[in-house]
């Protein structure tokens, strides 16, 4: 198994999608935050909300985490290395969980650069700008902490969900319609039920308090609960249908 | 010895299309064997039931006496390409051996050691975006031969090789199953493996409907060679020592029936009679095709 893991990161490794997927993650997290840090007025960047929304930017990189989970499987089923790679391993379910696995260290090192990016530089701007820092340690930890693990989830998420479809396109406009359109429509119209979406389960684990938001207790629950439920998809899928 | 492959009554159906129907054949270790039939008649749906890629709808099918995903490792026994193009094209071959070697625990230096097997080594650490069709192919081969096995099971292994590239897939081929190993390769030309194999396996439909050697098949058909030379009359004679009847044909012709173009020149080199031509006629796929479907009808 281990073995296996170490096969599908370097998958990750060795083509340069990985890397644009940073670099787009880098460069998205940059503008929102110097957006929202620049053009945002003074009283609006100082109550601790208003300043978890700022440093929580970072968090974005869920969004490309679950893309590079998303283009770890749908990339072999595009390129047909899916044969090969299920002819070396013929259990289905070891490279699915490798996968998943692998795809959840890949997700750390995204969110491990877009939060110390998203981090680093609302800091910078909040100080810049004289504004009293509000948030107190323990905000901070959970804020971070919170928002790696959502974020490494995110990419569990990708590889569970892309096992089920198989298809790229497919696969990356499911995503997106999901975290950006389905999700916020439903949160707006229907928080009891919206507030379980994966999006809105991240937020409240890194501590926004927005009305309706599970507990992050919970919400850590709910997003544990998405990537074994998608994993879980993905193997039934999978164990029925033939490689094509 | 046990056979290397043996297919049981192995059926496919997608909906309402048999594309594969009661299949029942094996394989001794040792040989190559040629699975030959037109585009479309089975072939690359019974390799992919045989290398557990595919579920059979019916029947099953062994690779060295259990299904191929029951193996533990099977890479390290069977060597296996279905398509030539299963690449990401922005990764390097060197790596794409790897990430399969590194699963079965394979080292990397195995990936550079097949790398020169298959002449890739220059090749090795540059995008497979800019390898050519013969490339592939030979990148393909070299992700079989990681796992040092025992059988390989190659689907149209010669596509868009150039003669030079079958020429060297075939002597390939030939060094591999010298020392005990099992090759099955299919086809849909049969000249491309007619100087490579020792039996054949024609499928049409999705049924079975020829197994025999390829000498067998030759005089079953009775395909004919025809051969022109200097001296015809000790040509003649010469044949008719090896037991093949010839005819006359034009002044210095014959026609030799039941036999491969490689046999007469091998009699007309021991008989030391220069030969001017030498043609196989009668021996396109179409051709024997047309032979075993109308002796099914009759």
């Amino acid at each position: 198994m281990i073995a296996q893991v170490r096969a599908e990161l370097l998958k990750v490794r060795s083509t340069r999608t990985t890397v644009g997927l940073l670099l787009g993650m880098v460069a998205l997290i940059l503008l929102f935050v110097l957006l929202t840090g620049l053009l945002s007025s003074v009283e609006s960047l100082s109550t601790v909300e208003d300043q978890r929304q700022l440093l929580g930017i970072g968090a974005l990189a869920g969004v490309f985490s679950a893309l590079a989970g998303v283009l770890l499987v749908t990339s072999e089923y595009r390129y047909g290395t899916i044969r090969p790679t299920i002819l070396f391993t013929p259990r289905r379910g070891r490279v699915l969980a490798a996968k998943v696995v692998a795809a959840t260290l890949a997700g750390i090192v995204f969110g491990a650069v877009g939060e110390a990016l998203g981090w680093a530089l609302g800091y910078a701007i909040l100080s810049g700008r004289g504004i009293t820092f509000a948030l107190n340690g323990g905000d901070t930890v959970q804020l971070v902490l919170g928002a790696l693990a959502g974020i490494a989830l995110w990419g569990a998420m990708g590889a569970g969900l892309a096992t089920t479809l198989r298809n790229q396109v497919g696969g990356v406009i499911t995503l997106l319609a999901w975290g950006f359109v389905v999700s916020p429509l439903l949160f707006g119209l229907v928080p009891s039920v919206g507030r379980f979406m994966p999006s809105y389960a991240q937020d409240s684990v890194i501590g926004l308090t927005t009305q309706h938001l599970l507990t992050p207790a919970a919400g850590g629950v709910v997003l544990v609960g998405w990537a074994v439920l998608l994993a879980a998809a993905g193997l039934a899928v999978t164990a029925q249908r033939d490689v094509p | 010895m046990a056979a290397a492959v043996v297919a049981e009554s192995l059926t496919k159906r997608f909906g309402e299309v048999l594309a594969v129907d009661d299949l029942s054949f094996s394989l001794e270790p040792g040989t190559i064997t040629g699975f030959l039939g037109p585009n479309g008649a089975g072939k690359t749906t019974t390799l992919r039931m045989l290398l557990g890629l595919a579920a059979p709808s019916q029947g099953r099918a062994l690779v060295f006496g259990q299904t191929y995903a029951e193996l533990e490792r099977p890479s390290l026994r069977i060597g296996a390409v279905l398509e030539a193009t299963d690449f990401h094209p922005g990764r390097s071959g060197r790596d794409h051996l790897r990430m399969l070697g590194q699963a079965v625990g394979v080292p990397d230096s195995r990936a550079d050691e097949v790398l020169a097997l298959v002449e890739l080594q220059e090749a090795g650490r540059r995008r497979v975006k800019g390898y050519s069709l013969g490339m592939r192919q030979r990148l393909g081969l070299a992700t079989a031969l990681l796992g040092e096995p025992d059988l390989l099971v190659l689907d149209e292994p010669a596509n868009g090789l150039d003669p030079e590239g079958v020429r060297w897939l075939r002597d390939f081929l030939r060094a591999f199953a010298s020392d005990g190993r099992t090759v099955l390769v299919s086809s849909h030309v049969l000249a491309e493996v007619a100087q490579t194999v020792d039996q054949v396996l024609i499928i049409s439909r999705g049924r079975l409907v020829a197994e025999s050697s390829l000498e067998a098949l030759t005089a079953r058909l009775g395909g004919a060679v025809r051969v022109r030379s200097a001296d015809p009359t000790r040509l003649a004679a010469a044949l008719a020592h090896e037991h093949f009847n010839s005819t006359p044909n034009n002044e210095h012709g014959l026609i030799v029936s039941g036999t491969t173009s490689e046999r007469v020149g091998e009699i007309a080199f021991a008989a030391g009679v220069a030969v001017h031509e030498l043609v196989t006629e009668g021996s396109s796929l179409e051709e024997i095709f047309l032979e075993l479907t109308a002796g099914e009808q009759s």
